[in-house]
């Protein structure tokens, strides 16, 4: 599999600034790093053939391979402060909507080495006092939110374990389950609380929960669990009770890790790898769908035994980014026990200065944000289907086999929990074992089948043929910069498949045509979903898949909107930003077994256009290809004036047939009749789109992830690449466009 | 469960695969496939990449995430068209008990 696996503190750094590699033996004893600059990772002999260039940089001899580990799991950590000792009688309480309670214990609340209240690993709900342990008799219902406790009378030495459904669920009768023993409290005062996870004998949490948790909080006296249900309810009176010692508000401050406890002790606290916030809590009932308008029904938190934030291992070494070095896209290379084959290759941008314009007019966007969404993707090794997409058999490359044996790693926007649920954050601070050249994927096609920075790699690769120079720009570059940056170059080419932005990111590309910038959508499927980042949580990305969009699962009733940043989630279509807009053209369609040429349209051959068709005289482009043998497919973009292609926009041509993998897209598939297929619905097709813009800028769009496939085949001598440099030559002379 | 049952009346459509196993197909062969490849097994066939682009063995994938793969000893592949007409044959065995390349010999 990987003998080594590593990742950078950052994807994007600046001459000059300082890299950190963090790495892990995944049976490697010793390793060396080298630096290398990525050209073109393909490495199908049907294609131009893999290369890179070695940089001189020492980045040390030999070093010693240390195994680390991946720690997943999301809770919420409380500092003691000396306010936990000296407890006598006591209520731990929570209100829980539990999504998995077997297999292995759960923790609710635990005060380590004092007292604890969770779910044993057959389901039960479990609480323990010193030695003591009652347990209830009936396992707990999953999906149903219920009142828990755990109560402690000193004087009697009565422990009293009870559980009851919350009111407005659909348990046929709400009577308590109670259960007793008599215990004696024992061991050392608790040094922290931990919600929904404890701490084993090192140290270590454990015990992580999966499901909700609303308004936990700790009484200084015992307390009967039909009480707690209008205790719980209101918080105003809960944070004047004499009896509270803490109870916390999960809807106070939902946007960062911060967790604050409303009564007079203050003991607040932290999450821990980003459990889910902004989640409906158990009194909300649809009153309010927008948690901003609301925040007091959403005062739940989504933790799953499944979340990572911040791998945090340990820094292997430093490198600074020497001051010459051009910007592109490189790797720091991990060689395994001298194992050239089995190197790993920590992918990173050096992006150009940040205080001066290179000399370059021309940059590549290295869309960070759609690899990090794809990051670690399971779609071959978790669903089923992927393989009717395919139209062909999943292939197991090595990092596929790692990520199988370790899924512990995290997961990408593409997967759900282990409880069913979607994965709304994904993050760059651990390995992203498929942000390698080289490496094989499931989507790409029939043909070299590689995907996201792989497939973009076609396009680097075509740029270095051409020897045209360039810069490399990233998705978190034009997050922060915006038209700063962006202003300082003539032409932006995307990459294959640049599907996920946020509103700056968009803004950004948005504002760059209308005044007079060159864009080159060189994919498909783009500008579709929206993200968001985190202040609070650098290297973590939000998604919350609403109500539309080719998706793998939706957030949940009344959880539409962003947690990060209180955005409407879903398409930017249904958010004002439909990309037929940006680019002419917006995802129509997809399937992942082979692709077409486009048919050139007679029509769109006049003086605005004779450019783009210098040199190409065919009526049917693109019929070969590295993606599927043609230029149009995987996913594929229509023009279409209703979602907001301008009017004066130039279909130059379209894929006329696809096969029946290629169904219309849900958000288009209002009723949903067998006729909307590949081979029979005429608006499955790929438009390739030229239009000018106001401003004296362009756009052009081939609407297909297939085209950079095209570019490459033939060692980049055929019709697409051809166009795509006319395109690139006319769209860097600054000399603006006309509006016809 | 699958709603789809694979019959004899399917045996024209295994001929249609053999014959072009990647790309356009007829609806009655692409029900076949989406029966053959949909999610109603406890394993799925997969090809472990051994040379990229050359070398494939037939894997078994399980179901459960996490779960290990069992590569199949002994079955490698030189060419994913051959590939994918031995996992049809093997599928097509699953789910009928019939052996396909005997059930076409005796039809024609
Ligand atoms: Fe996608």
């Amino acid at each position: 599999m990987l003998p080594i696996v590593a990742y950078t503190d950052k994807l994007t750094v600046a001459p000059g600034e300082a890299l950190t590699v963090m790495a892990s033996s995944f049976g490697a004893r010793t390793y060396h790093a080298d630096l290398r600059r990525i050209i073109q990772g393909d490495t199908n002999p049907e294609g131009p053939g893999y290369k890179d260039e070695a940089i001189a940089l020492d980045l040390g001899g030999e070093r010693h391979a240390v195994a680390k580990a991946f720690k997943p799991g999301s809770a919420v950590i409380i500092p003691g402060h000396e306010a936990l000792k000296g407890l006598g009688s006591f209520t731990l309480a929570a209100v829980i909507q539990p999504t998995l309670t077997t297999g292995k214990e759960r923790l609710v609340i635990a005060l380590p080495g004092f007292a604890s209240l969770g779910i044993d690993a057959g389901g039960h709900l479990v609480g323990r006092l010193g030695q003591a342990e009652v347990r209830s008799a009936a396992p707990l219902t999953v999906w149903q939110w219920q009142i828990v406790s755990l109560a402690y009378d000193a004087a009697s030495r009565e422990l009293v374990l009870s559980s009851l459904a919350a009111p407005g669920t659909a348990a046929p009768a709400a009577r308590p389950r109670i259960v007793t023993a008599q215990a004696v409290q024992a061991g050392p005062a608790a040094e922290e609380c931990i919600i929904a996870a404890t701490r084993d004998t090192e140290g270590e949490l454990t015990g992580f929960f999966d499901g909700k948790i609303d308004r936990p909080a700790i009484f200084l006296q015992p307390i009967a669990v039909e009480r707690l249900v209008t205790i719980l309810a209101d918080v105003q009176a809960l944070r004047r009770r004499s009896d509270l010692l803490a109870a916390w508000d999960f809807s106070e401050r939902m946007m960062t890790q911060s967790i604050r406890d409303v009564g007079p002790f203050r003991l607040d606290g932290k999450t821990r790898n980003a459990p889910k916030r902004a989640m409906t809590g158990w009194l909300w009932q649809g009153q309010e769908l927008d948690w901003k308008k609301r925040p007091e029904l959403y005062s739940a938190i989504h933790f799953h035994s499944t979340d990572l934030h911040d791998a945090g291992w340990s820094a292997d070494f430093t490198l600074t980014v020497p001051d010459d070095l051009k910007s592109g896209v490189y790797a720091v290379r991990l060689v395994p026990d001298g194992d050239e084959d089995a190197a790993y290759y920590c992918v990173f941008v050096v992006r150009p200065p940040r205080d001066r314009a290179s000399a370059n007019t021309v940059a590549f966007l290295f869309p960070t944000c759609s690899y990090l969404a794809y990051g670690n993707h399971r779609l071959g090794l978790d669903v089923p289907g992927t393989e009717i997409g395919m139209g062909r058999a999943v292939e197991l490359d090595r990092h596929h086999m790692f990520l199988q044996a370790h899924p512990e790693i995290g997961f990408s926007h593409y997967e759900v929990h282990n409880d069913g649920t979607g994965v709304f954050h994904t993050s760059r601070l651990r390995p992203l074992v498929d942000l390698q050249p080289k490496v094989k994927s499931y989507l790409g096609g029939y043909g070299s089948n590689i995907w996201q920075f792989n497939a973009d790699t076609h396009i680097l690769g075509w740029l270095d043929h051409i020897g045209q120079d360039f810069d490399v720009i990233t998705d978190e570059d034009i997050h922060a910069d915006g038209l700063r940056l962006l202003s300082r170059y003539n032409v932006i080419l995307t990459g294959t498949h640049p599907e996920y932005y946020t509103r700056n990111m968009i803004e950004a590309v948005q504002a760059f045509t209308d005044r007079g910038g060159r864009l080159m959508y060189l994919g498909g499927n783009g500008f579709y979903w929206v993200v968001s980042f985190n202040e609070d949580m650098p290297g973590l990305m939000e998604c919350r898949r609403s109500e539309a969009g080719v998706r793998p699962w939706e957030p949940g009733h009344g959880q539409f909107f962003h947690g990060f940043t209180g955005e409407y989630g879903g398409l930017w279509r249904r958010n004002g930003h439909p990309p037929n807009h940006l680019c002419g053209v917006g995802m129509t369609s997809q399937g992942f077994d082979i692709s077409e040429p486009y048919v050139i349209n007679p029509d769109s051959r006049t003086a605005r256009t004779a450019f783009i068709f210098d040199g190409i005289d065919g009526t049917v482009i693109g019929d070969y290809g590295l993606a599927g043998g043609g230029a149009a497919g995987l996913e594929v973009d229509r023009a279409d004036a209703g979602q907001g292609t301008p009017d004066h926009a130039v279909v130059l041509g379209s894929s006329v047939r696809h096969t029946d993998i290629y169904l219309m897209v849900p958000e288009d598939l209002l009723d949903p009749t067998p006729d909307w297929t590949g081979t029979q619905a005429e608006i499955i097709r790929s438009d390739l789109t030229f239009f000018e813009t106001a401003g004296g800028g362009a756009v052009f769009s081939t609407g297909s992830i297939a085209w950079a496939g095209a570019v490459a085949w033939n060692r980049y001598d055929n019709d697409i690449a051809r166009m795509t440099e006319n395109v690139l030559r006319r769209f860097n002379d600054p000399q603006p466009f006309e509006m016809p | 469960m699958a709603r789809y049952q694979i019959t004899e009346a399917d045996l024209p459509y295994a001929r249609e695969f053999l014959a072009a196993p990647i790309g356009y197909h007829s609806p009655c062969l692409q029900r076949v496939l989406n029966r053959m490849r949909g999610p109603d097994w406890t394993f799925k066939y997969v090809l472990i990449v051994v040379e990229r682009y050359s070398r494939w063995q037939l894997g078994r994938l399980p179901a459960a995430r996490g779960g290990r793969v069992e590569a199949v000893a002994g079955v490698y592949y030189d060419n994913l068209l051959d590939a994918e007409r031995d996992i049809f044959k093997r599928r097509w065995r699953d789910l009928t008990g019939q052996d396909l390349d005997h059930q076409l010999s005796t039809l024609s």
